[in-house]
Formats: structure tokens, sequence, C-alpha cells
């Protein structure tokens, strides 16, 4: 589903990465120019590489973002179908996903913004504990002391 | 595993680009892509990362259809300006991480250093009680590289050079 807000915020990036399943099944990808048509729901590229002519079919495009404390982490995905139209290759969006659970933002949750560290706390445990029902046992207990060790060796 | 006789200027980058973009395919051949911090062991040739519980799908996808691929293309942190893009498609294998792991270990070591918030994080006991399934519940993934796809100064506009990894030995560059 389209969402206007991730799709303003995917404006602001000069770059994203498109990828695909190829031929042998691997998944391929190449960081690339990707403008968002806001009027037709659609996301153009202006120059597609070489690399990504043949690319048709499903398709996600992902932008992200980090400092070089890799701190101000922002990201999503467009989900979608690359098409032929009017002779150039657009993504068809079907959805756009975040990793921090919120329709809003793409940024990632860091502890200066606590409310935000919250929600991402419950939408975790939430999704940990679900795991581990499916698992069928618990998590084993952490070695605290463990990672005391590691702290203290670093 | 053998190592991976890969030329300087894509080794580094393997080693010092902060993060890639690894793609996942789902049952429905849906692409998925996230960024990720990954540990490159050059020993092995081996490149390991790991997803917390909470969300498996990358780990999920990669147990139902292991090629996997992690895109380097984002210099920023690591002090490589005129580095290449490397793309590097591989076999995954996943496994749980249920007691620590020599690349477990140095996945978290890499973390520590590139991102030293994480540190004070790790360090606070209520952080690490109320947490523990993002630091410490968590899958890892370890993906064995078949084909890399350089692009000279991450030129996405020239045709990329390609390296074939060959089982048991050393990588061509053709």
């Amino acid at each position: 589903m389209w969402n206007k807000q991730l799709a303003r915020l995917a404006t602001q990036y000069p770059t994203g990465v498109l990828s695909v399943a190829d031929v042998e099944g691997f998944p391929a990808s190449v960081r690339l120019v990707a403008r968002l048509d806001i009027k037709r729901r659609v996301v153009t590229f202006p120059a597609l590489p070489p690399y990504a002519q043949g690319w048709r079919g499903k398709a996600c495009l992902l932008f992200h973002r980090h400092n070089s404390r890799l701190e101000g982490l922002h990201q999503m995905v467009l989900k979608g179908e690359l098409v032929e139209e009017g002779g150039a290759v657009a993504l068809r969006v079907t959805d756009f996903v975040t990793a921090n659970g919120r329709t809003n933002t793409d940024e990632m949750p860091h502890a200066s913004h606590p409310i935000h560290m919250l929600q991402f706390f419950l939408l975790g445990r939430r999704k940990a504990r679900e795991y581990e029902r499916k698992r069928g046992q618990p998590w084993p207990p952490i070695d605290y002391a463990e990672v005391e060790r590691l702290l203290r060796e670093d | 595993m053998p190592a991976l006789q890969l030329p300087d200027e894509v080794a580094a980058v393997l080693r010092a680009y902060y993060t890639c973009e690894v793609t996942t395919v789902n049952g429905k051949g849906q692409p998925m892509t996230w960024p990720a911090l990954a540990y490159y062991d050059e020993a092995t040739g081996e490149i390991f990362f790991s997803v917390s519980i909470a969300f498996p799908v990358k780990a999920q996808n990669a147990r139902k259809r292991p090629q996997a691929s992690l895109l380097y293309s984002d210099p920023t942190g690591s002090g490589l300006d005129h580095a290449p893009a490397v793309l590097v498609q591989g076999d995954a294998t996943v496994a749980e991480i249920l007691k620590s792991t020599p690349h477990a270990t140095a996945l978290n070591k890499l973390a520590q250093q590139r991102q030293p918030d994480s540190r004070r994080f790790l360090a606070s006991n209520l952080s690490r009680r109320l947490f523990s399934w993002y630091l410490f519940k968590r899958i890892g993934i370890t993906v064995r590289p078949r084909r890399l796809t350089v692009w000279p100064n991450r030129d996405f506009s020239q045709e990329p050079t390609m390296i074939e990894v060959a089982e048991s030995e050393a990588a061509n560059v053709e």
C-alpha cells in the first residue's frame, strides 16, 4: 500500500539500493538514483545501470543512511514489481516497510528518544516471544558473566 | 573453508565498510533488502552477520532459500573514499547463536568499534535485561561467497568486473 509520509521521506535520499533475484535465483543489487513519482505512485530510474538493464518482476528498493559513528540510522524498503512503462523501467510499489514497525518515519529508535525506545522494546519483546513460542522451547539463559568478560577484554 | 584470493581493494571493502545491504528472497520470490553490519572472516572467506529473533525474516528466508547477497555500496565511516562497490552472492547457512562462537564474538567487537554508543548500551545492566531479545537472542547467518561483482569507484554506470569463486581454490578474476 502506498504511504504518503514515507514516500515523502524517500525523496530525500540521493540514491537507493534496487534488488531482484537473478536468473540463477541469487539476489542481485545495484545502487542508483531513484525518483518517486508521487502522483503515479511509482518509482522511476533516470539511469538504470547496465548490470540491471534486464531486471523485471518482483523487486525491492532500500533507502538507508547512517553517520560515521553508525548512529542516526534511517531505513525503509519499498516492495514492488519492476515493469516497463513507456519504454522505461519503473518500480510499481506494493508496500512500504520500516524496520522500526512505524508507518510515519524511517528513523530507527535511539536512546535519546525514550518513547521510540519504549515502542521498539514492546514490539521487539512481543515478536521475540512469538519466535520462542514457535521454537517450542525458551532460549537458553544468557551468560551475563561471559558478556562482562568480553566487555572487560576490549 | 579456504581463504578467498581477492584483489586488495576488494578485500579492503569487505573489511572496512561499516554496513552492507543484505538481500534474501522469500518463498514467493520477493527479495527483501536490509542494511547489516557484517564480519568478513579473511581466514575462511566467509561473511557473517546476525539478526535478532524478534526480526528473523532474513534468517527464515535464508533457511528456505540459501541464496543470499550482500552489496557493499556505502563507504560512510570506513575512510575509503574511492573504493569500489562490491556485490557478493553466495550460499547462506543459518544457526541460532546459543553460545559464543568466534564469528559471533568478532562481530560483537566490530559492532562496538564501529558504533561506540552501543558499548554504553551493552554495559548497562538494565539495557541488557530489557533488550536481551535484541542483544543476545540472535540468529547467525554465514555466507560463503560464490561470485563477486565489482564496480570500480562505485560507478554503477560502468560494466562491472566479475570474480568467480571456485570451491576450494583461489578466486579467478575475469
